[in-house]
């Protein structure tokens, strides 16, 4: 975990209120498992205060070149909205990268990427992580409508899903996995609170391993102040999602209560 | 000549006027890897009860207008936890560590200090891990004992007394901004033996989410901190300086030296930064060197005579 001055290198919409956030710095050449993330501070002033959590959505780095990292995020409030607005070759402040990233699947079983909306960054980076290890995915990506998909280049073989049938099959990841995904899966999701929880149910019935990125306010984002807190399946209590996530075995956290 | 910051307060000597503020910065480790936490005055850490805590249901915080309001509810793992995983980490920090304590009753704050007593032994080895303790009688978002102790003046002195009585370790009960007047209540912990007190806990406050017709967090209130809070917290500071003869150690939305420099020169004799950190990790750090270059520039020797220069 470093706190540093990164440079924006780009700053682009690529769907309706979606954009992508390249950022580079120097020297400080570590990379982020996917599922990760690094916290922005989007404002020098005191409104909106808070740090913003992202996940990366890309990293790459060599060694005769700075590092480059990539997150997409969604125009949802005041804070993504500054983000929005800062231009190619200003600093931003930057700590990374934080909490626990996806486990590799095991050798014999399928991974399949499920994403909800935004949710789809981390997954991104997954799934060329994966790429590079020669493991095979699935991406499967949900949006409401068609006018929503992001204008990126999904991974070979992506489903896309829309809950309006205007774009590939209608309905929700969820509801595609259940019913084209059969065999020893593990399942990655990151996206809406019912999703994760669909999801969780989904891998509970099937017997498959699910990892899952948790989403929740946030204020240090190192594990520190036990604000994004989330409840443990057990009912002990909670986890936190900045240090002992954001990615949680789908058994740990009770996502019912959590959406 | 480079000015002398360092700070009495009881019979401990901070090093400098600049502490980390309970609640936001864990037991000291968390922010390891980003903050040389060894450089700060004190540590004021995370609350801690005799049993283990797990707050508050979420959401437990909501971003304000320049501020942030929490509803952690003392999340923390109880004194065993405490004294077993955490006590030997504090033990390896050169900066003052001072625990923060919080309780249901009068019995479970004298508990948790008198495990601690125990565990971490006399006071003048320099190895012990805990230098002082900050009493929480002010945190809102507990049903009981908290800011039902600190709005009581009578419950105050009663408390800090029968704290007095158990350790020698720097005393200083942590007060509320949820009150009509905090110069008796300041008076009451100095009553009780109490080497200072801290202010200002958080504000209670409430943001609705108009959507869904429901409070932002799921206990409805919670505490308000972070700049919007300042002018609160230096004028409670200023008050309570002037009712009591005992340090104040002021915080509450401090983010610069500027914001710390008001503080001191309402009164207070040292600081704390608290939500500043979750902004910027270094926030302490940048404080402390400008609260130095500031003193240097006007040519004030000590951080103590500060409070002195206020017109």
């Amino acid at each position: 975990m470093k706190q540093f001055q990164a440079e924006i290198i780009d700053n682009r919409a690529i769907a309706q209120s979606w954009r992508e956030l390249i950022l580079s710095w120097d020297e400080l050449a570590w990379a982020p498992e996917p599922g990760q993330f690094l916290t922005l501070r989007v404002s020098p002033y005191s409104d909106p205060l808070l740090r913003r959590p992202f996940a990366f959505s890309d990293f790459a780095s060599t060694i005769n070149e700075a590092p480059r990292a990539s997150i997409i995020y969604q125009i949802r409030g005041n804070g993504t909205r500054l983000l929005s607005e800062l231009s190619v070759g200003s600093k931003i402040n930057a700590i990374g990268p934080l909490g626990k990233g996806f486990p590799l699947p095991k050798a014999d079983e399928e991974s399949v990427l499920a994403g909800g909306g935004i949710g789809l960054g981390p997954l991104l980076y997954l799934a060329r992580t994966l790429a590079v290890a020669g493991r095979r995915c699935i991406l499967v990506l949900g949006v409401r409508s068609a006018s929503l998909l992001p204008l990126i280049k999904l991974p070979a073989g992506a489903v896309v899903c829309t809950d309006d049938g205007s774009s590939g099959f209608r309905g929700t990841p969820v509801d595609w996995i259940s019913r084209n995904v059969s065999g020893k899966a593990h399942i990655y999701g990151c996206g809406p609170a019912p999703m994760l929880a669909g999801l969780s149910r989904l891998a509970g019935e099937k017997g498959w391993q699910a990892s899952l990125s948790a989403e929740q306010w946030m204020a240090c984002g190192v594990g520190a102040c036990m604000g994004c807190a989330l409840p443990k399946s057990d009912g002990a209590g909670y986890l936190r999602a900045c240090a002992d996530g954001p990615v949680f075995d789908s058994a740990e956290i009770d996502w019912e209560a959590a959406k | 000549m480079k000015p002398n910051l360092s700070v009495r307060v009881g019979s401990l000597v901070l090093a400098n006027p600049v502490g980390l503020a309970s609640g936001t910065f864990g037991y000291g480790s968390e922010y390891e890897s980003l903050v040389d936490v060894d450089s700060i005055g004190a540590l004021y850490t995370k609350a801690v009860t005799i049993e283990a805590r797990p707050g508050n249901r979420p959401p437990r915080i909501v971003e304000t207008p320049s501020g942030m309001l929490n509803s952690i509810g003392l999340a923390n793992p109880g004194i065993d936890a405490f004294l077993a995983d955490k006590l030997p980490e504090l033990r390896r920090r050169r900066c003052a560590v001072i625990v923060n304590v919080a309780g249901s009753t009068e019995e479970e704050y004298l508990e948790v200090v008198r495990r601690i007593e125990e565990a971490a032994g006399a006071r003048s080895r320099s190895d012990t891990g805990v230098d002082g303790y900050e009493i929480n009688v002010s945190c809102p978002n507990v049903c009981h004992g908290g800011l039902a102790f600190g709005t009581d003046p009578v419950q105050i002195e009663r408390l800090t007394r029968s704290l007095r009585g158990i350790t020698e370790r720097a005393l200083i009960v942590k007060l509320t901004p949820n009150v009509a007047d905090i110069g008796p209540i300041a008076a009451a912990a100095e009553a009780g033996g109490a080497d200072a007190v801290s202010c200002i806990n958080t504000l209670v406050g409430m943001v609705i989410d108009v959507d869904a017709c429901r409070p932002s967090l799921a206990m409805g209130t919670g505490g308000l901190s972070g700049p919007a809070v300042r002018p609160v917290g230096v004028a409670c500071c200023y008050k309570a300086s002037r009712a009591v003869k005992i340090p104040i150690i002021g915080l509450g939305g401090i983010s610069c030296a500027q914001d710390a420099l008001q503080y001191l020169l309402a009164g207070a004799k040292a600081v704390q930064v608290g939500t500043g950190t979750f902004v910027d990790p270094s926030c302490a750090s940048t404080v402390l060197a400008g609260i130095e270059a500031w003193m240097e520039k006007r040519g004030v020797q000590r951080v103590e005579d500060i409070g002195g220069l206020l017109s």
